[in-house]
């Protein structure tokens, strides 16, 4: 079954503009000029249930725009979106309840309590009786490994464990879609392994689909099996992992390797080349910055 | 083009000041409600014409009340005891110190800095709102402004320097704070709401030994009803006032810094 | 549907036990904030002892009056301040973009910003006004009008702050005008009406609410006037329906995108 399916979606923010100097910004109140760029411009991509997505691209590219629109905090101008067989725009609570999302720079645990009481703030919030949520907590401060800080208020845990138990919060209502905006910012090598074996084991254990941003070639190596390339609103790159890494270098241009998912069975026979993921990513950006 | 950089050091310090007048429109509204109040209230409490409360006509009684808040307003000291008390709490003082300056000194100077533009604009909106709604003062001496305007400065200057002082306590006390929302209210509620002649006669001179009287009733009285003698007494009061809390300010001030070189911060 | 709104309530309650929480964690500075508010507020005591020194009442007000209303004044803003202070800060959520936490939430999306933050020395407002209330009130039943007043002023304080605030989806600055106008209410909700006359005495019943949140309660308090206190509580009702209705006509905006200059 599918989890995300995505048709033809398309976004168009109407933007400001403003003549240099003093003279356009005398202009800009009496005569707004305004100016529309095109965030995400017909987009379709189908994701399976317990896939894992790598979902990256060029600041501004598009990215958050496209998970704004498939969490329900953005309304898409055209298209459709559906998650979890659910309109996010029309039913946008519904779909709360299936969805988790872990936001990397913004924090949503309560750093004063401690990371118990938070679980059963979260609890309450996706509605689970007092029985579900202490079962829950009981299950995954297990596999977590959450137990010897679970008492201890947020503000004074190391940031790992800080790490943990977001991804807990996220958790707690076992949403069957994770979105996961550059979950790994700003943390440590360790840290950051911790976490990504966290999202694997979510991944395996509950069939989680993982819907995955990140400027981290880490994350998508470790993580991901397949990755979706967007520049200027428009998907450039639709494949495996393994595909890309062994296909891309041969082949030099990108637009051949849209369609690239049918070629899987063929990656196989394609050469071991030693050039990274990273290196072919940058190649890609680049190759799109020239056209 | 080297022209171009002007440009842009021009345009960001106009959005820098564009930013400023924003707030310095908002201190205005407090001010004009403040004020608008106030003349309400007072024109409710003078039942006749040219009747006098505590030796003051209606007049003087709203103009004396539109000066000290423009005091209040126009020179902002909390600014100061603000700055100090998160330099000395957040550690930034032990930078500070060692630089080549006398750290209150640099405080004050930043604090005229900020009140040199503040208070000729509360200034102007005092006269407007004062001229339009209330009538200008009978009798206003013009050739004692220059008076006037001294013993306004003096009196926000010692303001300051008094508030610098209760901040330095930080060295000592975890939050000064307490004691400068006491300092503050007695100044609000007895020094700028009333002028202190409508206070019962037995506690008045207490007041004069406060810093109410060289900091608001002095200037304020002096501009709503001026004579040569009080202004000579108020400027000797004032300067009595400066010398000694100056002194008292770089006695705590070494006595702080000596101690955080002892103890470490 | 029911279930619905127990699930919402409880959310909100853990939402506001848990602001709590946080502001108590250091109990002397907890302790502090709420007892100079309380020493503030006091404070103000001295002016119109003065001024009903000078005359036997101000404004037609008399003495007891006054602290009626100075108490339903800081037992009001105590209130919203304690439960919803969010909503004071709303312009800075909208313009930050930080409504898209709560919108991922499958809970009522105004429900979760107003309970989202507490001020702590509200409480030191609210207790303030409760115990002033409590011994200017003639009677019982005035007390429980007094209580009855405390809440719908509570509501007006929040839907007029909630009204102002979401205007930030369509205006900028509104964050200046929002703190202003609710400040307001407080700067001439505790002087009488009887002192200001003609066009700003319109203005205050109309443009500030004042008069609704604070006069016409101090009136039905004194003499009581049923007509009076059905306006009282239609107009709170009426308000906070209005501010509802505008908040989420902004939020669709929000949805729309069109904030994005902001943040992009």
């Amino acid at each position: 079954m599918q989890a995300i399916r995505v048709e033809n979606l398309s976004k168009t923010f109407r933007v400001k503009r403003k003549e240099k100097g003093m003279r356009g910004s005398v202009r800009a109140i009496f005569h707004p000029q305004t100016e529309e760029i095109q965030a995400v411009n017909g987009v379709s991509f189908s994701v399976e249930e317990g896939e894992m997505l790598a979902f990256i691209g060029p600041n501004g590219a598009g990215k958050s725009t496209t998970i704004k629109m498939l969490t329900g905090i953005l309304y898409p101008d055209g298209g459709r979106v559906e998650v979890l067989g659910v309109d996010p725009t029309k039913r946008r609570r519904q779909l709360a309840y299936q969805i988790g999302t872990v936001f990397g720079q913004k924090e949503q645990l309560w750093t004063h309590l401690t990371p118990y009481d938070n679980f059963r703030f979260f609890g309450a919030v996706y509605d689970l009786t007092e029985r579900e949520t202490e079962a829950r907590i009981e299950e995954l401060s297990e596999r977590f490994a959450l137990r010897e800080f679970i008492d201890i208020p947020v503000r004074n845990l190391s940031l790992g464990q800080r790490i943990r138990c977001e991804m807990v919060a996220a958790l707690i209502h076992k949403p069957k879609v994770l979105f996961l905006d550059e979950p790994t910012i700003g943390l440590d090598l360790v840290v950051k392994e911790n976490v990504r074996e966290l999202i694997r084991q979510m991944n395996r254990e509950e069939h989680t689909t993982i819907f995955l941003t990140s400027h981290d070639v880490g994350d998508i190596e470790k993580l991901c099996t397949r990755i979706i390339i967007v520049n200027d609103g428009q998907i450039v790159l639709d494949d495996s992992v393994e595909h890309l890494k062994s296909h891309y270098p041969n082949e030099h241009a990108p637009d051949t390797a849209v369609h690239g998912r049918e070629h899987e069975a063929a990656a196989e026979s394609g050469d071991i080349s030693d050039v990274s993921l990273e290196d072919i990513i940058v190649e890609i950006y680049k190759s799109q910055g020239e056209t | 083009m080297p022209w171009r950089k002007y440009m842009v050091i021009y345009r960001s310090v106009l959005l820098e000041n564009l930013q400023y007048a924003a707030n310095i429109v908002v201190g205005f509204f407090s001010y004009a409600v403040f004020i608008y109040t106030f003349i309400m209230l007072w024109g409710y409490m003078y039942q006749t014409p040219g009747e006098l409360i505590a030796g003051y006509t209606k007049e003087q009684m709203i103009w004396y009340v539109m000066m000290t808040e423009m005091i209040w307003f126009g020179s902002s000291a909390s600014s100061v005891a603000r700055e100090v008390s998160t330099d000395i709490r957040g550690g930034n003082i032990a930078y500070l110190m060692n630089k080549p300056y006398h750290y209150t000194l640099y405080v004050l100077a930043k604090y005229t800095g900020g009140w040199s533009i503040r208070l000729p604009m509360y200034a102007m909106l005092a006269v407007v709102i004062g001229t339009a709604l209330v009538g200008p003062l009978p009798r206003f001496p013009l050739a004692a402004v220059p008076a006037m305007a001294l013993c306004v400065v003096l009196g926000l200057t010692i303001n300051a320097v008094l508030k610098m002082c209760i901040s330095l306590f930080s060295f000592w006390i975890e939050d000064a704070t307490p004691f400068q929302w006491l300092y503050d209210k007695l100044l609000l509620i007895v020094g700028t709401m009333f002028p202190v002649e409508i206070f019962p006669k037995a506690i008045q001179p207490l007041f004069k030994l406060t810093p109410i009287y060289t900091v608001c009733y002095g200037p304020a009285k002096l501009i709503v009803d001026f004579s040569p003698e009080k202004c000579v007494e108020i400027l000797a009061v004032q300067a009595v006032y400066l010398l000694a809390g100056c002194g008292l300010m770089f006695l705590i001030y070494g006595k702080g810094v000596k101690k955080l070189y002892v103890n470490g911060g | 549907m029911l279930t619905a709104v127990k699930n919402q309530m409880r959310v909100c309650l853990l939402s506001i036990k848990y602001n709590m929480m946080r502001e108590m964690v250091n109990k002397v500075t907890f302790l502090t904030n709420v007892g100079f508010m309380v020493l503030n507020n006091a404070s103000f005591l001295a002016q119109w002892v003065i001024l009903f020194r000078l005359r036997g009442d101000v404004g037609g007000y008399t003495f007891r009056e006054i602290m009626l209303l100075w108490g339903l004044v800081a037992a009001s803003f105590g209130l919203s301040h304690i439960l919803f202070a969010r909503v004071f800060s709303l312009s800075d959520l909208i313009i930050g973009g930080k409504l898209d936490a709560y919108l991922v939430q499958p809970k009522n999306v105004l429900a979760s910003v107003l309970t989202s933050a507490t001020d702590v020395s509200a409480i030191g407002d609210l207790l303030y006004g409760i115990v002033l209330g409590l011994i200017c009130s003639p009677g019982v039943g005035c007390f429980f009008l007094f209580l009855l007043f405390t809440v719908t002023g509570a509501v007006v304080f929040t839907a007029f702050a909630l009204l102002l605030g979401s205007l930030s989806f369509w205006f900028v600055r509104m964050d200046l005008l929002q703190s202003q106008m609710v400040m307001g209410i407080v700067s001439f909700g505790t002087y009488p009406d009887g002192i200001f006359k003609g066009v700003s005495r319109f203005l205050l019943y109309v443009i500030i609410p004042v008069g609704m949140a604070v006069w016409y309660p101090v009136h039905v308090m004194t003499v009581f006037d049923a007509g009076m206190l059905l306006t009282v509580l239609g107009y709170a009702c009426t308000l906070a329906a209005v501010s509802v209705i505008v908040f989420y006509r902004g939020l669709r905006r929000y949805a729309s995108g069109n904030l994005m200059e902001a943040r992009l």
